[in-house]
């Protein structure tokens, strides 16, 4: 009972290392991505982040379309 | 959304020098029709996957959507400020945002 305990906990720390959602730090390398884009205008090309070095990027993670913030 | 278009020129110098990159879960084609209507001048991106979303620790794998989740990075591609989470209610989170752009554009 004690080791199917223990197992149990050893097993949610493991799943709670594999979900865990740090924020990146200030200071670090913003992480590379490409991804399909859209605009007022429509679809366009996707973005690619390191294309915008040279300029002051700012990525605004949010919910979902169509909702406030 | 509607506070980044409103404050787009003071806070994003009309994108001029400063690219907004607003990321979602959504597919393209949602992003697409909101951008048209709501008329925001900059760019939405697709992360349907949340892989985007989990590298920069904005996804909430519980709901699969992102966190309201903001980063400033600068043009030799450090990230020079951020926001866990962005409290977009708050008018000082668009202060403190203002000044970081203003200074990550200064080192240009």
């Amino acid at each position: 009972m004690r080791i199917a305990a223990l197992t149990l906990a050893f097993g949610l720390a493991a799943c709670g290392a594999m979900t865990a959602q740090e924020p990146l730090e200030v200071g670090t390398k913003a992480p590379d991505f490409t991804l399909p884009a859209a605009t007022a205008e429509g679809i366009v090309k996707p973005v690619q982040l390191s294309e915008l070095r040279g300029r002051t990027v700012v990525l605004a993670f949010f919910y979902k379309a169509r909702t406030k913030g | 959304m509607d506070a980044y278009r409103d404050q787009y020129a003071k806070l994003f110098n009309d994108g001029r020098d400063v690219t907004l990159l607003a990321i979602s879960t959504d597919d393209i084609g949602a992003l697409a029709s909101w951008a048209k209507d709501a008329k925001y001048p900059f760019t939405f991106l697709s992360d349907t996957g949340g892989h985007v979303g989990r590298q920069y620790g904005a996804f909430n794998p519980a709901y699969k959507l992102d966190n309201r989740t903001l980063y400033v990075i600068g043009p030799d591609g450090t990230i020079v400020h951020r926001a866990a989470p962005f409290r977009e209610v708050d008018p000082m989170a668009y202060t403190d945002l203002g000044a970081a752009i203003a200074k990550a554009r200064g080192g240009q």
